[in-house]
């Protein structure tokens, strides 16, 4: 198992966000977490990435608790992607991919041809080698994201972890994005852990789903366990018609506004 | 003589005696001070009344008085030295005050092997006394104590001038016009208005007390006297403002008058000057007689 | 594909090289300059000991100028750093050294020893210190803790408690009568003459420990700006740097202040200037603010000490009508 939760809880001082979460992730799985607007989703993700620690429960990165990582060593196990980063200073896209290797490298982070190398290839993987020089202030936010993602597959991590990077992003770089993740998992073995507000993209791409809702697992399983009508309209408190993709075997979910209710 | 001359250029002090300066510092200054600096405009103007100038080297940027001081060499003004310049002319005796000099300066002067005599005139008595030591120093001691011998029965004349008259005029002395400033029991000012035969309406703790135009009304001055840095101009506005108030006894007996402030502040022998002309403004009656 | 390291050693050098050129020079002027004319001929003939020697030249640059120049060196390189490192850790370009409340306690503090009658050194000095120690520690109270604004919290804290020190510095100026005012209107103003080599001496030796461990931290710099979260998921251990950096910055701009005053817009400007030139690495950025703050601060003192015909401008006065315009010409540079 890449990722082991066990009745894990975090709460912001007296409000708890996540109760009793319990989950696993498998090695090299595409894992989604879906669920509605303040379920809880991006604490869930920050407390994997070791940026939150938990009031209860256990966390195991492949098998180890990770509590006893060393800082470093956690770096070079997990890569985490937020959704936005401050751009204050204007690092260019190669010092900010560059970055990435820091949990290789001792304090000054003086880097070596290797790793030069490894952050071409990055930029390569990305398609972001026609931004190299350029400064991380002018790109767009779906360029940044590739960056992001660039920098994070410099950590050569055994899991990735996305917290909505589609958020932002129209259709064709949405799709372009989780083709992306796709291919890093099927050609480098990398666990795809990632927070998605689109269900159907979801649906399209996911190995297995986590359906989050008010702070606790509602639904875990793969597409077609996860996504049924019942489950969804309860969750998502509206009318949803779900059926097969015409695209393949998985879930389509269509949300049914008021004025065709009632229609077949 | 030429020893001495080789020893200056060698930087060793000719012959040399350890004095106690006013301060209580022992200080080992040369017998025969050629070139001192004077670190304060009334240093400058004792050394010349003395008539001591030819050993002064430098003065410092204020020192206006006697008019040939200002053709010696500055080295800044006393309360930020120049200490470049003070080296410069290679001084074998520096005489400092204690009330304003930046006490850094005088250690880094010392430091390089400067002896700095420092002194704290704070009344007519320690000025006179300031006037007896630096001319010990510069071996003017007969010069000074004529000085001195002059100044003292001129003082006395006053004194018994003033022992004629029973009445102390109120005299409210104005040194800054924005906000107005008087001042209190320790200056100078006080001191010459006391001996003068007058009183200070802002005598009390408060070096440099401040009033608002009320209040000076509620004194009641009889006798005004305004003096300040600024030029004449602005001394005929402040005469009219003040001539506002036709109740004030000062203005009903015209008796707002500008003086030069550099008489009144400076701890020098010209504070006698100060006296005699404070005399003649707070009891005029005095003098009516004399003639 | 253009990329910086291991042209990075090779970029650390050769800039690090390049100002150590012009700190030089900026030492050499510093020492031709002064009050007394003598000229850059004279200082090298002090240096090799050639020509007549002349006890009073040696007099005035070894023993009044330079350890005038070595410490403008030293301010100048410790006030730039500092707004470097206060910029990369509030993750804001205004920051400058004496944001968190350093200006405004250092100030009291040195007040109070001024009209308690301390001489400069070292009553003025240390009580200038305990003041600029005790608001930090006030900043740190006030802001802990807090959950909204948290990014911003210091440094709001530090603006209002600079702000309220002004105004206590304002009452405590109004109520001072005699000669202490000019005491205290010059080190409120930055005053680099007031130095002996001793002291100096001093400072260097607490000063370069304090550059080394910055410089050690200097990429670490680099991910902070990435962000607390995403630092700490690339492994840097956030606590510990982020305390080492306002401690270390926080005591060394503290030593300065309390050796010469406060001298604004050096620490504003430099980093940014350098960034302009050099880039956003901050192991390159690091030296270069040492070296090339430095240099700046030795020429603005050469100025202040020249351009007036009597007597000299206090440094800070000098540092102000430089560094104001030549930030706004940065911001206008940087808008392209």
């Amino acid at each position: 198992m890449a990722i082991d939760v066990n009745n894990l809880s975090y709460s912001y001082g007296n409000f708890k966000v996540l109760s009793d979460i319990t989950f696993s992730v498998r090695k090299g799985d595409f894992f989604i977490v879906i669920g509605p607007n303040g379920s809880g989703k991006t604490t869930l993700m920050k407390v994997v990435a070791g940026i939150l620690k938990p009031q209860n429960g256990r966390l195991e990165i492949l098998g180890q608790p990770i509590d006893q990582y060393t800082r470093k060593a956690l770096a070079r196990t997990i890569a985490f992607v937020p959704q936005t980063l401050p751009v204050d200073f204007p690092f260019s896209v190669t010092e900010v991919v560059l970055m990435g290797r820091s949990p290789y490298l001792g304090m000054l982070g003086l880097e070596q041809e290797r790793d030069l190398e490894i952050a071409r290839q990055a930029i390569a993987f990305t398609g972001v080698e026609h931004l190299a020089h350029r400064k991380l202030d002018q790109l767009s936010g779906g360029e940044q994201q590739r960056v992001f993602i660039a920098r994070a597959i410099c950590q050569e991590p055994e899991v990735i972890l996305l917290d909505e990077p589609t958020a932002s992003l129209d259709l064709a770089h949405q799709v372009r994005l989780l083709d992306l993740m796709e291919k890093l998992k099927r050609e480098k073995g990398v666990t795809v852990v990632m927070i998605s507000h689109d269900v159907n993209l979801a649906a399209m791409y996911a190995d297995s789903l986590l359906l989050l809702n008010k702070g606790q697992i509602v639904s875990r399983g793969n597409p077609d366990q996860v996504l049924t009508f019942q489950t969804l309209e309860e969750v998502y408190g509206c009318t949803l018609l779900v059926d097969e993709s015409p695209l393949g075997k998985f879930p389509r979910v269509t949300p049914v506004p008021g004025k065709f209710v009632g229609k077949s | 003589m030429i020893a001495m001359g080789l020893s200056l250029a060698s930087g060793q002090p000719a012959a040399a005696r350890t004095v106690k300066d006013q301060l209580g510092r022992r200080v080992d200054v040369p017998d025969e001070p050629r070139r001192v600096v004077a670190l304060a405009p009334n240093i400058t103007e004792i050394v010349f009344a003395l008539g001591q100038e030819d050993r002064l080297k430098g003065v410092t940027t204020y020192s206006d008085f006697p008019p040939a001081a200002t053709m010696l060499p500055k080295v800044g003004s006393y309360i930020r030295l120049d200490l470049e310049r003070i080296v410069a002319l290679k001084p074998d005796l520096c005489i400092a005050v204690k009330d304003g000099n930046p006490k850094e300066t005088v250690q880094r002067l010392e430091l390089l092997k400067i002896p700095v005599y420092a002194v704290d005139p704070r009344n007519l008595e320690t000025v006179m006394q300031t006037v007896m030591e630096i001319g010990r120093l510069l071996n003017a001691g007969e010069k000074a104590s004529t000085l001195l011998q002059n100044m003292r029965s001129r003082i006395l004349k006053v004194q018994s001038l003033v022992a004629k008259s029973t009445y102390r005029p109120r005299v409210f002395f104005q040194i800054g016009i924005d906000p107005i400033v008087s001042i209190g029991t320790d200056t100078f000012i006080h001191e010459l208005i006391i001996l003068a035969g007058g009183q200070n309406l802002a005598a009390g703790a408060v070096t440099y007390p401040r009033f608002s135009q009320e209040q000076v009304l509620a004194l009641s001055p009889e006798v005004f006297i305004i003096t300040s840095m600024t030029r004449a101009a602005s001394f005929e506005d402040v005469k009219a403002g003040w001539s506002r108030w036709p109740d004030m006894p000062a203005v009903r007996n015209q008796r707002i008058l500008l003086e030069d402030s550099n008489i009144f502040d400076r701890p020098t022998p010209r504070l006698v000057d100060a006296l005699e002309l404070l005399v003649r403004r707070i009891h005029p009656e005095l003098f009516k007689e004399a003639e | 594909m253009n990329t910086k390291t291991p042209l990075l050693l090779k970029r650390l050098l050769a800039i690090s090289f390049a100002l150590m050129l012009v700190l030089l020079i900026a030492m050499l002027v510093g020492l031709s300059a002064g009050s007394t004319p003598s000229g850059i001929q004279a200082l090298f003939q002090s240096l090799l000991g050639i020509g007549e020697p002349d006890s009073m030249l040696d007099t005035i640059i070894w023993r009044i100028r330079f350890p005038r120049v070595l410490l403008s060196a030293l301010v100048g390189a410790t006030l730039s750093l500092g707004g470097l490192v206060f910029q990369a850790l509030l993750r804001n370009p205004l920051a400058e050294p004496y944001i968190l409340g350093i200006s405004g306690g250092s100030a009291i503090g040195a007040i109070i020893g001024i009209l308690m009658g301390f001489s400069r050194f070292p009553g003025v000095s240390l009580a200038a210190f305990a003041g600029s120690v005790a608001t930090l520690l006030l900043i740190l109270a006030m802001s802990s803790g807090q959950t909204i604004l948290k990014k911003d919290a210091l440094l709001l804290s530090g603006v209002m408690v600079n702000a309220f020190c002004a105004a206590v510095i304002m009452f405590l100026v109004s109520i001072t009568q005699d000669s202490r005012l000019h005491n205290i209107i010059f080190w409120l103003m930055g005053d680099l003459s007031m130095i002996d080599i001793g002291h100096a001496g001093i400072l260097a030796a607490t000063l370069l420990p304090c550059f080394i461990l910055l410089f050690w931290f200097s990429n670490s710099m680099n991910l902070l700006l990435m962000g607390k979260e995403m630092a700490l998921t690339m492994g840097v251990n956030i606590q510990a740097v982020t305390v080492a950096l306002l401690v270390v910055t926080s005591f060394m701009v503290s030593a300065t202040v309390s050796y010469c005053g406060l001298l604004g817009f050096v620490g504003l400007v430099m980093p940014h200037l350098l960034r302009l030139l050099f880039g956003p690495d901050h192991r390159v950025l690091v030296p270069a603010c040492i070296l090339g703050g430095g240099a700046y601060l030795i020429f603005c003192d050469v100025l202040a000490r020249v351009l007036p015909e009597q007597g000299e401008m206090p440094a800070g006065v000098i540092t102000a009508m430089i560094g104001a315009p030549l930030f706004i010409f940065l911001l206008k540079r940087s808008a392209r």
